[in-house]
């Protein structure tokens, strides 16, 4: 280049400040789409709008709804930055999460879960078994060539269905007929830190994965292969990288994540039991955090605060008004877009006929 | 009056980036005008301008006299301007003469009329003696022939203004040649060509008249009559530089790199080389000679450990390494400098000191129980950037950030940190400029001249004639030619071979093969 464009020790600093920006953007964006939508679909859309925007901070229980939704789109955020990191496309976290709860429910409904052990057998197992759930697809892709987008997204219809099977069955039932086990044994159960709100251990443990993933990423040899791996897998070979084994071993890292999210569903002050369809849809929600967040570990939790306020707006706005819930995919979807397409605000500018303003976007 | 003329051009991208500032170039009818200049020179950015794929922020174009505004390709094609990529757009299962209409197909009510369309095509071949038959695919056609389609496919659409850019880049020298030969017969009949390029033999014997740009500006134009190849290149580069090194005499008694009968079968089972012995000493550089796609790739792919081998052995100080993976070959002392440093040299996203590291995060100084130690890989690189001058903001920036040049130093600088036993190298200074190709150049003859090994493959034959000891031919995979490196081998020497035009026997080569 002629110019090379004079690069100071703040442009790091910018390209962070350019990405909140776009990420802030695209939310101003999609919330004044969905504010259109609402006055014209709704017999009270101030209502619903206020809803949408106050409910979940209104009261303290609707704070641990939150609160309690930002740990676990942490934690399925985190495990598909890490996928996502390697550049491998693993869609298995909703499996991995339902495996996970398995897992524990059939430890912890065991004699051992009513010992102080418990609580930690039950995790252990969840991460365990969602590991081997994320190592699937790996080595399917590694010595197969199995398509992992193809395997791990079967896989997840294969572990709801285990789920639903297994309640039919083998687990213990308060009484018959219901799909809902009986209650774990307290011992077991993720103790809750704010009584009587839904903000229980699985707090701690989003908090400690955000630690552990972002350690593992960028201070150790493996995460700094498997980051090379992502970035051109033909550069990774040629290093000596064995790039079969990081990809395998980044999928069952994942699936470990899933795993622990399973934990925090069954054994978490949501459920403390196991029902079936217990994960709702949020581990997919995953994806979203991890593309705004852009796979980053420490941007997921702040990505995760924003979005599930929305989720939980949206839920209590469907609840109390006559605008559905299924509105906020409308938020998502143009969230998803802007961001992915690596919109910048000088197209808004444009727009209304303004002068271009390079700065806009920061 | 000139044909063609650009007055004060300016253009600064979005990104601050200034590529065009206060270009000027003039064009006159039926004249081959060169436009030369080092890598991000501007050159490219002025022809994208002249073909109305950029807009540029200051300045005027003139087309005979009178001011015209390209907004889009189309514009500048309605005027009669036609261009050449250096990476063709073409249909590869689609046929010549497809390729050449498509978008102005000749019809007959709403049908295609293949007829006319085939007729028309043979026509146009003929008269500017662009010889190709209208009717195969052309991804059965070699590069050169490609690139006439692309020629044809500009003069279908009444191009009077011809701008090839960097057209001889892909070509073997014979190909080259058949080029020229098409340039002056085109403009024997009234077309102008631009011709863009940065080796300058070729500049000086097909052009009439050079612009030099340098930096995002023209620095001058001359007639070709009137300069020297070492004029122009002071010129582009802005002071003396000598392309050229001086090969020490070295040590070359112990052999390093012993391959016997090696054997590399492409994915679809085609022999892609086929039964290769070869060696190579200390202190030695043998140069691999050959159209691209000959098997050099697959060789130097073969011995770093990146391809399978279907037979052969592969020693290096008479150890054998056949089994060893990429990283224990590493870890024997071979170093391997790839041909395409952005598909394979570097990870762009990841910073400079990641990249410098990659290929030892075996090594305890680097990496401890799993840990990184981010304070030695931080000096690693600074020391790194210092001893390979890599302009670069810092170790922690991405390497995307970098220019070709700097980025192939990266490269080179990661491979010679510690000096090799064995060294590949593959088109080390593809689309780098002047000064960086004179001081990679110097790298590679230094480790030759601290005894390493060298086998080195490239598409450039002056760089294989400026640096290599020897020069092994390949043609379909096996060794035609084998030459002791001497004043006398010209690049037209090793072009027959590799055509296949001719095959020198054992005994010729044997001097040569040591």
């Amino acid at each position: 280049m002629s110019n090379v464009p004079s690069i100071d020790k703040s442009s790091r600093f910018k390209a962070v400040q350019a990405e909140i920006g776009r990420a802030l953007g695209a939310l101003a964006i999609a919330l004044v789409v969905t504010a259109v939508i609402v006055f014209l679909t709704s017999k009270s859309p101030i209502e619903a709008l206020t809803q949408l925007f106050t409910a979940p901070i209104a009261k303290v229980r609707t704070i641990g709804l939150w609160v309690d939704d930002i740990a676990k789109l942490t934690v399925t955020g985190l495990a598909f930055s890490l996928v996502f990191q390697a550049r491998q496309f693993a869609m298995g976290v909703q499996g991995q999460v339902y495996v996970g709860g398995i897992a524990a429910s059939y430890v912890v409904l065991s004699p051992i879960g009513s010992t102080p052990l418990g609580l930690a057998a039950g995790v252990l197992a969840a991460m365990a078994a969602g590991a081997l759930y994320g190592f699937l697809p790996g080595i399917a892709k590694a010595r197969l060539g199995a398509n992992e987008i193809v395997s791990s997204l079967m896989l997840n219809y294969i572990a709801i269905e285990l789920c639903n099977f297994l309640m039919r069955t083998s687990l213990p039932k308060p009484q018959p007929g219901v799909l809902t086990s009986i209650d774990f044994p307290s011992e077991s159960v993720f103790p809750a830190l704010v009584e009587k709100t839904r903000i229980d251990l699985g707090l701690i443990f989003a908090i400690v994965s955000v630690i552990v993933v972002w350690f593992a990423l960028y201070r150790t040899s493996w995460g700094l292969k498997l980051r090379l791996v992502g970035h051109n897998s033909r550069f990774a070979e040629y290093a000596g990288i064995k790039s079969t084994f990081i990809m395998v071993s980044a999928m069952t890292a994942s699936g470990a994540l899933g795993g622990l999210l399973g934990a925090m569903f069954v054994q978490g002050q949501t459920w403390g039991k196991l029902t079936v369809l217990f994960e709702g849809g949020l581990a997919f929600e995953g994806i979203l955090v991890a593309i705004v967040a852009r796979s980053r570990p420490l941007a997921v939790p702040i990505v995760a605060v924003f979005y599930a306020y929305l989720r939980q707006g949206a839920a209590l706005m469907n609840v109390r008004t006559d605008v559905p819930a299924e509105v906020i995919g409308v938020v998502t979807a143009i969230i998803i877009l802007l961001v992915s397409s690596s919109f910048s605000l000088g197209f808004v500018t444009r727009l209304f006929g303004a002068k271009p303003a390079g700065s806009a976007a920061k | 009056m000139a044909l063609l003329e650009a007055r004060g051009i300016g253009k600064t991208y979005p990104g601050g980036v200034v590529a065009n500032d206060g270009v000027n170039l003039v064009i006159e009818p039926g004249e081959v005008h060169a436009v030369v200049g080092e890598n991000g020179a501007g050159k490219s950015t002025l022809m994208k301008i002249l073909f109305g794929i950029e807009q540029p922020n200051a300045g005027t174009l003139m087309l005979e006299g009178k001011e015209v505004r390209f907004t889009k390709p189309r514009h500048a094609i309605e005027a009669g301007i036609g261009m050449v990529f250096q990476h063709f757009s073409l249909v590869p299962s689609f046929s010549v003469y497809e390729n050449v209409v498509m978008g102005s197909e000749p019809h007959t009510g709403i049908t295609f009329n293949r007829k006319t369309a085939i007729a028309e095509v043979q026509a146009l071949s003929d008269k500017f003696r662009l010889k190709v038959d209208p009717l195969p695919p052309v991804g059965t056609l070699p590069v050169g022939q490609q690139q006439r389609v692309e020629i044809l496919k500009a003069l279908y659409r009444n191009a009077r203004i011809l701008i090839l850019d960097e057209p001889t880049a892909v070509l073997a020298p014979q190909e080259v040649q058949e080029l020229f030969v098409a340039i002056r017969s085109l403009v024997q009949q009234g077309k102008t060509v631009i011709f863009i390029a940065h080796k300058l033999p070729e500049v000086l014997e097909i052009s009439d008249r050079i612009t030099v740009m340098r930096q995002g500006k023209t620095v001058g134009e001359v007639k070709t009559s009137e300069v020297t190849e070492k004029g122009l290149a002071a010129m582009m580069v802005g002071r003396e530089v000598t392309l050229r090194v001086d090969r020490a005499p070295t040590d070359q008694s112990q052999r390093v790199a012993d391959v016997r009968g090696l054997r590399v079968v492409n994915a679809r089972g085609t022999e892609v080389v086929g039964g290769l012995d070869l060696t190579v000493h200390t202190g030695e550089i043998v140069g691999l000679v050959g159209v691209e796609g000959n098997g050099q790739a697959e060789t130097l792919e073969a011995i770093s450990g990146l391809k399978p081998i279907a037979a052969g052995e592969i020693k290096l100080l008479g150890e054998s390494i056949t089994g060893l993976d990429v990283l224990d070959r590493r870890g024997k002392g071979i170093a391997s400098i790839p041909e395409d440093r952005i598909a394979q040299g570097l990870a762009t996203g990841a910073t400079v000191a990641e990249n410098l590291v990659a290929t030892r995060l075996g090594e305890r100084r680097y990496v401890r129980n799993g840990l990184l130690d981010l304070k030695a890989i931080r000096e690693n690189a600074t020391k790194l950037i210092e001893r390979f001058s890599i302009r670069v903001g810092g170790p922690d920036y991405n390497v995307s950030t970098l220019s070709g040049g700097n980025m192939q130093k990266v490269v080179v600088a990661r491979e010679l940190a510690e000096q090799p036993r064995l060294l590949l190298v593959n088109q080390p200074t593809r689309g780098v400029d002047l000064g960086a190709t004179q001081f990679i150049w110097r790298t590679i003859t230094d480790a030759r001249d601290a005894g390493a090994a060298v086998l080195l493959s490239s598409a450039d034959l002056h760089e294989l004639l400026a640096l290599s000891d020897r020069l092994l031919v390949l043609y379909r995979g096996k060794i035609v030619a084998a030459f002791i490196n001497t004043p006398d081998l010209t690049p037209e020497t090793l072009g027959t071979y590799m055509l296949g035009l001719a095959t020198q026997t054992a005994d010729e080569m044997q001097p040569a093969l040591k």
